[in-house]
């Protein structure tokens, strides 16, 4: 046995499959210490049970995981003392104050009373909850608590933080606040950072970003290196009526039927764009173009819209703005 | 060494959160007193009078307690019991509000988790025993303090088989709707079949009992462990047994060792 002797986050040809159907299908990804990576992809992607097998949740049906140089699958407890995570739906006893959820996990983690004493006060700091340590956790709002979990995830004070969705739900001013901690945490403490979403405007500020659709890791890179390669200029149109959208999908063999009987058309120049205008100019009830940007990267890659596919947590973010 | 002082603090840990909530849980702080008020003052005081041991107007058998005396080491059961099936509530609770998974993906080994768990019921479930010893001058008992730490351990025996007995419950239970059945369909037959409120004459030979009671009920009442641990506790606080005194506390302790495994074997599972 030769050790591993990279930290961070080595995933090799992992696989898992629920009731015989391909939950992830052979992934493979190497995530540097200190790095963080955006896992970008619909609900029903597998992002969430990508998570559960990297908390040594659930055991996957093959493939290797390494967190921070410790194999998972052989030294389990001892890759739970070095991960955080903050899962989807909140996970606080809501009917303890805030101390007491993170005196709690501090005993779990087997800490000292002294120790628990001063990192309680500062996870607490750092996420700007000092004033409500005594609260019961029931009368926060949904910022306040998925803030105080992103504390608890840190009192052990983990190598690698895992974070499912961490802003869903939540209005702009928290959900930009969170990024800040998380930016903070990687540049003072070296954290390893791995956080699923399917915002794309929260994924540029990352590293890394991961593509995953249907169980399968389409692509993986800098946002500039993914803008790069795989961005193209998208139209994105919805015909006036059945003999127009007739007439496009013929011309447009590859075009891409969108949520709202609107039409997606890449464009490969643009001289395209002219003699799609001269065509159908007239003839479209709506039409917007996209310049390249990861939204239409997604787009190419995985044939959907991202914001189409969670209708309930775009209103859920739309009602939390609206109540600022 | 070092190691499992980590362990000792999770386990202490998760055994403090149930005994926190339980504590800033009115609601059944509340039922924990009231229950026995209401057996003991209503059916104990109501039912005194006429248990005399007569049968028809004739002296079948004396039984040299009083119907409070009686009842009042059956009440501290029901309410143990109470408690402890109905922790199955905190246990769906933990799962289903995701506080769970946070204690899952910390290094607490899962035998601990369920063992905090259930032994932080069972400190809930003894307290709420223990708060009817407060009863005791009241229904006629004096107790010396070797019968209140006998009693505590006997309950406490009791109150961590049955919370674990809660716990298999809540792995086979997916929402909080079916709880309320449990009290109507489990906790009350139990009770009222573990000769609770009523005699099994000891002194009478097995066809006598028959012909004072049905033979069902009887089997019923043989049958049902909660029988022996009410006698048990009847043995200590009142010096009364209707069955052997070995049986009480080996029917608590089996009960607790059964119920804790197949708690165990579920929750590995998962």
């Amino acid at each position: 046995m030769t050790p591993h002797t990279a930290s961070g986050i080595e995933i090799v040809h992992l696989s898992h499959a629920f009731a015989g159907r391909k939950v992830l299908d052979d992934i493979s990804l190497s995530i540097e210490e200190g790095t963080s990576v955006a896992l970008l992809g619909p609900n029903g992607a597998g992002k969430t049970t990508l998570m559960n097998i990297l908390c040594a949740l659930i055991k996957p049906d093959s493939g290797r995981v390494m967190l921070d140089g410790v194999d998972l699958a052989r030294q389990p407890d001892a890759i739970r003392r070095r991960i955080g995570a903050v899962f989807q739906d909140p996970s606080l006893d809501t009917r303890l104050t805030a101390w007491e959820n993170l005196e709690f996990n501090g005993l779990v983690y087997g800490l000292p009373r002294r120790e628990r004493a001063r990192r309680i006060d500062e996870v607490l700091d750092l996420v700007e909850l000092g004033d409500w340590r005594d609260e019961i956790v029931k009368g926060f709002s949904g910022g306040m608590k998925r803030r105080l979990e992103i504390a608890r995830a840190l009192m052990h004070q983990p190598r690698i933080l895992f974070l499912d969705e961490p802003t869903v739900g939540l209005d702009p001013q928290t959900r930009a606040r969170i990024w800040s901690y998380l930016e903070h945490l990687r540049t003072h403490r070296n954290l390893t950072q791995l956080i699923t979403t399917h915002y794309v405007e929260e994924v540029a500020g990352h590293d890394r970003i991961c593509i995953i659709d249907r169980g399968k890791l389409l692509a993986n890179g800098t946002p500039e290196e993914l803008r790069a390669r795989h961005g193209t200029s998208m139209i994105r149109c919805m015909p006036r009526d059945a003999e127009t959208e007739a007439a496009l999908r013929a011309a447009y063999p590859d075009i891409r039927s969108l949520a709202g009987g609107r039409l997606g058309v890449a464009l490969a120049s643009p001289d395209m764009l002219d003699a799609f205008l001269a065509t159908y100019g007239t003839r479209l009830r709506q039409i917007q173009i996209d310049e390249p940007s990861l939204e239409t990267v997604f787009l190419s890659l995985t044939g959907r819209e991202l914001r189409d596919r969670a209708p309930g947590d775009d209103t859920a973010a739309g009602v939390g703005e609206q109540a600022i | 060494m070092n190691d499992l002082i980590p362990l000792a603090r999770g386990l202490y840990g998760i055994w403090l959160r149930e005994v926190m909530r339980a504590v800033r849980d009115r609601g059944q702080l509340i039922g924990g007193v009231s229950r026995p008020l209401i057996w003991l003052l209503i059916l104990g005081i109501g039912l005194n009078p006429y248990f005399r041991g007569e049968v028809y107007g004739e002296v079948r058998f004396v039984i040299p307690y009083t119907y409070l005396q009686f009842l009042f080491p059956a009440v501290i059961v029901l309410n143990i019991m109470y408690t402890s099936i109905l922790f199955a509530v905190s246990v769906i609770w933990d799962r289903e509000f995701g506080f769970l998974r946070a204690i899952l993906v910390s290094p607490v080994p899962r035998g601990l988790i369920l063992l905090g768990k259930i032994l932080g019921g069972s400190t809930i479930a003894t307290a709420h025993g223990g708060l009817v010893l407060i009863l005791a001058r009241f229904a006629d008992i004096t107790l010396s303090w070797s019968q209140v730490g006998l009693a505590l351990l006997l309950m406490f025996g009791l109150s961590f088989g049955l919370t674990s007995f809660g716990v298999i419950l809540a792995a086979r239970v997916r929402s909080f709707e079916g709880f309320g059945v449990f009290s109507n369909t489990i906790i009350l037959p139990l009770y009222f079949c573990s000769s609770s409120i009523f005699p099994l004459d000891p002194s009478l030979t097995r066809a006598q009992t028959a012909a004072l009671y049905p033979e069902w009920l009887v089997f019923l009442v043989e049958i049902n462990p909660i029988t022996y641990a009410v006698d048990a506790l009847r043995g200590v606080l009142i010096n009364f047994h209707q069955f052997d005194p070995r049986l009480g506390p080996a029917v608590i302790i089996g009960l607790a060792v059964a119920f804790f495994f197949i708690a165990w074997l579920d929750f590995r599972r998962r």
